[in-house]
């Protein structure tokens, strides 16, 4: 599918089940996107590290509201649990399946993203290997001064955000010398298709989401 | 005010600051997933997300404070989430909608002073309208409504104290030093 279409299709599902509690119909949806997963062939591994790194909240919100809230609801507190892992793996559906340059790219081609927007986020998104040695760098320096600095120290983001101010005026200056105009229109080497048949598969889906959580109890 | 839109500079240093927060704090989900397991067995697990909201929120008012336009509180946070969306956390595009509410409930706090007062009482009402604005989500996408009256309360103040320390007072002292460096108006 389209990866614009596969996102919106997320949030909206993500965004009805906040508001619905039908246990059931989150199952579905959770088995639905494992299959998406398995269908792509995306890492067993990877997919059950996220479904066991999400145990931690889901547990603490069962026993919350099971044992310590005042109608000990254990069905309630299931179908919450349910809907986090709605949320875990059809997020998954979405992150794992999709190159982040593809996305970028529909968000921009298919939805009129500005492309300001689009290369703006792509340049900042490709300096997170530099940012991760900067923020080792600072750490370091400050420790040869005898000055350990947490997470929670101010000078920490001071001198990071020092070096982010730098990076954004050179890569904008290094765009607009290349030609990067804002709002200019441009031509795409590699262009996103947008087809009927995403349309179709995207409009069934739908479909089936609202049957399954109006019917399904 | 220094210019009506966002330019290209703009958004790549928002987009980096919500990197630089995303890597720097990434520790702290350590810290939620221990408090969550520590306060679980007396059923307080939850409140261990009140107490770290304020760290999720921190890239929103420093936006705020750095650009001084309307929207970019909205955009700086929201393009945190999406950061977070694309390096791969357990919320994939549900971040997107957490970043929607946060971003919004940290703007309100800029809007309520018309965009003109930057100062402690900015502090103060970005804490305020964040914490009732994600409370409300909250309320929905975790059930709050059969949590016990106590709870609630407790679970309320404690996320008000987390963002007033973490995305109000700690945000503002890197302000405070970005100012002194004249890296920022004042």
């Amino acid at each position: 599918m389209n990866p614009s279409l596969k996102l919106i299709l997320a949030l909206i599902i993500s965004l009805e089940i906040t508001f619905t509690t039908h246990l059931v119909g989150n199952l579905i949806i959770i088995g639905a996107a494992l299959v998406d997963l398995a269908w792509h062939r995306v890492s067993p591994t990877k997919v059950v590290k996220l479904l066991l790194v999400t145990l931690v909240p889901a547990a603490a919100l069962f026993t919350t509201l099971a044992f310590f809230s005042p109608d000990h609801d254990a069905f309630f507190a299931t179908v919450l649990v349910s809907r986090l892992y709605c949320y875990v793996t059809v997020g998954a559906a979405v992150t794992l399946t999709t190159p982040k340059l593809a996305l970028i790219r529909s968000l921009e081609q298919n939805c009129h993203l500005p492309s300001k927007f689009a290369y703006g986020f792509l340049a900042a998104l490709n300096l997170v290997p530099r940012i991760h040695q900067a923020v080792i760098t600072i750490r370091t320096a400050g420790e040869m001064r005898g000055v350990t600095l947490h997470w929670w120290s101010p000078t920490l983001y001071f001198k990071a955000i020092l070096n982010a101010i730098n990076w954004a005026d050179q890569l904008a200056q290094a765009m607009e010398t290349h030609g990067f105009v804002e709002g200019a229109p441009r031509t795409a080497a590699q262009t996103i298709p947008l087809q009927r048949k995403d349309w179709y598969w995207w409009g069934t889906a739908l479909v089936l989401v609202q049957l399954i959580l109006i019917a399904l109890p | 005010m220094r210019k009506a839109t966002f330019h290209l500079r703009d958004i790549i240093l928002l987009a980096l600051i919500a990197i630089i927060f995303g890597v720097i704090y990434y520790a702290a989900a350590f810290v939620y997933n221990g408090l969550t397991v520590l306060l679980t067995p007396i059923g307080y697990g939850p409140v261990a997300n009140d107490i770290t909201m304020g760290i999720w929120c921190m890239a929103g008012p420093l936006a705020g404070f750095l650009l001084r336009l309307p929207g970019a509180s909205f955009l700086g946070e929201f393009l945190g989430a999406a950061v977070e969306m694309f390096l791969g956390d357990q919320w994939g595009a549900a971040n997107l909608l957490s970043g929607v509410v946060q971003g919004v409930g940290t703007e309100l706090g800029f809007t309520v002073t018309g965009y003109r007062v930057y100062n402690w009482l900015t502090v103060i009402l970005t804490s305020i309208t964040t914490t009732l604005v994600t409370f409300a989500w909250d309320w929905f996408r975790n059930g709050y409504s059969h949590f016990a009256p106590t709870m609630l309360i407790v679970m309320l103040v404690v996320r008000f104290l987390s963002m007033l320390v973490f995305s109000g007072i700690l945000v503002k002292l890197i302000v405070n030093l970005l100012v002194r460096a004249h890296a920022i108006k004042g």
